[in-house]
């Protein structure tokens, strides 16, 4: 038994639903989130985003759009679609049952 | 110093120091490879490199002249290997490998991995493999699909048996000339199947041939940047014959003739080849056109320094964190190493897989090139093989040189629709099928093209088997029409010579081809097999002559003509077609060269015996034209098909009852006589013909083996010879009698069975007589 690969199953689980709730505050870009997880102490490599990004999208549960950028061509900003909003909410009610769930039982230790 | 290039990355223009953007190609490389299932794999990639763009962009306004190695390596810690991605579709295993080498051999297993980066791939390489190991797999022999020359089963068994590729090749190669080689890896292409493999090439440089320093197409500087040498050191080699063979040529009129010969031997057969050796590689080589492409060529190193220096560097700076690390010592401590151990292992991972894309992406170096010529050289062979393949099928079918094909045979042997419908099944089902089988599956394997359809393979091997079996029912119905056998006889009415000779002198052949070819030269052909096809018939030499004693004082010519059938009445009406017209003038009984065979007579082994009789004190002369003719016997009832050219062998086999009887044996161009004992040569005795002898011997051993245990038993199991004098007419002690001069010999076949036992009485009670008749011989010698 490995502790970094228990560590990174535990994370993959959370990332998906950790990206849609950054996004859902409001139009993000890739580096954005990446700083905003960083900044949550929520390590993320920008190689692990980008594909969960396009495959989000290719979900429906994601869409972008252009927007013009002082400095260079313009950037892909990501906002949730209706149904990553339902998706959003069904991880939500997952999730807050995992947290009582799991606090409820480390506590009791 | 470093080469600056500038790049349009992503609408930026972005200047890169040449090796940074090696680096940045085999990251992004790396990527298309991950992500190579990926449903939205371009377009994660776009993001990706638009993300490079966009921080190279930041990196440039903030004052950098231009994007460092170590940039780009920055840059990509911060996105992450693939290996360190997370996501679905990782395996998950590849990650506790590098990790748990980073753990606690971090530094020492860096430090091993440059000093092993001269031997070859080590450890940082398997592990860098991430996603690409096969590692926890079990071990599965496949054949690779990227790294492949021919069909990719050398590196897939290299993989297998974790060799450099290169060897497994090298082995092939040699394999091949044996030819048990070609077959294994002919099997080994049809049976493994495929999958991607990462197998370790053994060197970073590459064969190219060199765009920028070219005389004809760049191939000697090429070889002179891949070896390390002044490019004109492979020019003068490629040059030097050609000159040569200029340089004699021009002089061959004042030197010697040696020297001219040598000179041209350069030229035509060292020379040639390097030429083509030239050619080939031109053709095979690629040209060195990207950067990282003239790097590979000349073996220029992302080598140990580099990888040394990125390592000690990533040494120093986590030495600087925990030294940091320590002066804070605060309640984050914990977090912090985890920071630590995060970046340790990024900055190891980097070295590891920077090793492991260098090594990777090499290919094979000469390997390589050797594996391509060898490519080419295999395709030309089965090319060959095959083109072989279809002449020899057309040249059987056709009879395109012999002029005796498959198929104008066909009309004389087969009978009626079914033998023919099933003789064209055969052919091309058996035979045609095949070559067009080999012809799909070459033009394939040469175009490139995968088929879907898997079935064909199947319907292949379908109308083959459906091939065999009609083979199969066509030859039993073969056979059928050679079930029963035959005889005509027909008397000849000879007019008895004057001068007490007889001399027998066979035509020319009917038809003789005045043949012209490239191979045999010219010339008449007129003695070659039993046969000899026409137009519009077959023509047959299969007679032959035999000697026997008269009973009365004349001469006697007896023509029997026999032929197989499917019934014994069909065998009598093959044979009674038999054209085999006689004719005499004088003493001299000219005999026709053969008889002719039209297809609606067929072909059913038609023979001729001509059986010349003649009294004691007689004589007889058969000329050196007999000798022309031909004996060939299809007998399938001795569960065997025997193809014999030489009647006298066949004498032991004929069970006409005749041949075996009283016939003796002659050479063609002697005079002999008839005695009451038998043949005598007349100018015998005094003159043996020494140099025959050995022959005779041999002939004389070939009859006597069968017969001499029977010599002593005949006689007590049957009753003795009825007649004193023996040898001078056919016993018949069973009754059974032929009148020695009205019925010579049984006209037998229509009533084969019937006649079978006394037929087989008759001879052996006859074998007495034939004892002597050896000795007669014997005294010849």
């Amino acid at each position: 038994m490995n502790i970094e690969n228990t560590q990174s199953q535990m994370r993959k689980g959370i990332l998906e639903f950790c990206i849609l709730s950054v996004i859902r505050r409001g139009e993000a870009y890739p580096s954005d989130i990446v700083e905003e997880m960083k900044g949550a102490n929520l390590n993320i490599l920008e190689g692990t985003l980008y594909p969960l990004l396009t495959r989000l999208k290719n979900a429906d549960m994601l869409t972008y759009r252009w927007v013009e950028s002082n400095s260079g061509p313009p950037r892909k900003y990501f906002s949730l679609t209706p149904k990553g909003e339902a998706f959003y909410g069904e991880l939500q009610a997952t999730w807050n049952e995992l947290s009582n769930a799991v606090h409820a039982l480390t506590q009791k230790i | 110093m470093k080469k600056i290039i500038n790049i349009n990355f992503h609408s930026r223009v972005i200047p890169i120091e040449e090796t940074a953007y090696e680096i940045l190609q085999q990251y992004v490389d790396s990527l298309r490879r991950y992500f190579a299932h990926e449903e939205g794999r371009d377009e994660i990639i776009s993001d990706i490199e638009n993300r490079f763009s966009e921080l190279f962009a930041d990196k440039l306004k903030k004052g950098a002249a231009c994007i460092t190695d170590e940039d780009v390596n920055a840059i990509i810690a911060s996105m992450g290997r693939p290996e360190e991605f997370e996501g679905e579709t990782e395996p998950s295993s590849a990650q506790p490998g590098a990790s748990a080498a980073t753990a606690n051999t971090g530094a020492g297993s860096a430090g091993g991995a440059g000093s092993a980066g001269s031997t070859g791939p080590a450890g940082g390489f398997q592990q860098g493999n991430g996603p690409y190991s096969t590692a926890e797999e079990p071990r599965r022999l496949y054949r690779t699909s990227n790294d492949k020359v021919l069909g990719g089963v050398c590196a897939g068994l290299a993989h297998y048996l974790k060799l450099d590729p290169v060897v497994v090749r090298l082995i092939f190669v040699f394999l091949f000339f044996t030819g048990a080689g070609f077959l294994l890896y002919i099997i080994m292409w049809a049976v493994l199947p495929t999958r991607p493999l990462i197998a370790p090439p053994a060197s970073r440089k590459r064969l190219y041939r060199n765009p920028d320093d070219r005389v004809i197409a760049g191939v000697a500087s090429g070889l002179a940047a891949y070896f390390h040498i002044d490019v004109w050191i492979p020019r003068l080699i490629f040059a030097l014959p050609i000159l040569l063979g200029v340089f004699t040529s021009i002089f061959s009129n004042i030197w010697w003739h040696a020297f001219r010969y040598n000179g041209h031997f350069i030229f035509n057969g060292f020379g040639g080849s390097l030429f083509i050796a030239y050619v080939v590689l031109w053709i095979v080589l690629p040209e060195a056109t990207t950067a990282p492409e003239k790097l590979e060529m000349r073996g220029e190193k992302i080598d140990l320094e580099s990888i040394k220096n990125t390592v000690k560097s990533d040494l120093e700076t986590l030495k600087g964190r925990a030294r940091e690390m320590g002066a804070e010592m605060s309640e984050r401590m914990q977090q912090m190493g985890r920071d630590m151990g995060t970046s340790f292992k990024q900055s190891y991972q980097n070295v590891s897989t920077d090793m492991g894309y260098a090594v990777r992406r090499s290919g094979t170096g000469i390997g390589h090139a050797i594996g391509v010529l060898f490519k080419a050289f295999f395709l030309v062979i089965a090319g060959l093989v095959a083109f072989a393949l279809v002449m020899a099928l057309i040249a059987v079918a056709f009879g395109a040189f012999s002029g005796q094909g498959l198929l104008d045979l066909k009309s004389y042997v087969l009978d009626g629709f079914w033998q023919n419908a099933l003789a064209w099944a055969t052919f091309v089902l058996c035979l045609v099928v095949p070559v067009v089988a080999l012809l799909t599956w070459l033009i394939r394997r040469i175009t490139g093209m995968r088929s879907q359809r898997h079935y064909l393979g199947y319907v292949f091997a379908t109308l083959w088997v459906i091939g065999i079996v009609c083979a199969v029912v066509l030859a039993g119905m073969f056979v059928n029409n050679f079930r029963a056998r035959a005889h005509s006889e027909e008397d000849f009415s000879l007019v008895q010579p004057a001068t007490g000779n007889l001399i027998i002198k066979a035509h020319q052949p009917l038809v003789r081809d005045y043949y012209e070819d490239w191979w045999f030269g010219e010339g008449w052909r007129h003695h070659g097999y039993f046969y000899t096809l026409t137009d519009d018939s077959i023509l047959l030499n299969t007679v032959q002559v035999k000697v026997l004693k008269s009973d009365d004082s004349v001469y006697h010519l007896r023509i029997l003509r026999g032929s197989y059938g499917s019934s014994a009445n069909a065998a009598l009406d093959h044979a009674r077609r038999i054209a085999f017209n006689v004719s005499q003038t004088d003493s001299v009984i000219q005999l026709p060269g053969g008889f002719p065979i039209t297809r609606d007579q067929k072909f059913r082994n038609q023979q001729v015996i001509v059986a010349v009789y003649i009294p004691v004190g007689k004589k007889v002369l058969i000329d050196n034209s007999v000798k022309r003719y031909d004996w060939f016997n299809l007998d399938f009832n001795h569960q065997h098909i025997r193809w014999d050219n030489s009647w006298r062998s066949d004498n032991e086999y004929d069970n006409d009852g005749f041949t075996r009887t009283d016939n003796y044996y002659w050479d063609a161009g002697v005079q002999y006589i008839m005695t009451s004992s038998g043949l005598q040569r007349v100018d015998n005795i005094d003159r043996p013909e020494r140099k025959e002898q050995p022959e005779r011997r041999e002939q004389k051993e070939r009859k006597e083996k069968p017969e001499r245990p029977e010599k002593k038993e005949a006689p007590d199991a049957q009753s003795p010879p009825a007649n004193p004098d023996g040898q001078a007419r056919p016993a018949n002690p069973d009754g059974q009698s032929r009148p020695a001069n009205t019925g010579g010999y049984r006209y037998q076949a229509p009533a084969r069975k019937a006649a079978d036992t006394p037929a087989a009485k008759t001879s052996t009670s006859i074998r007495p007589r034939r004892a002597s008749q050896y000795v007669l011989f014997s005294s010849f010698m």
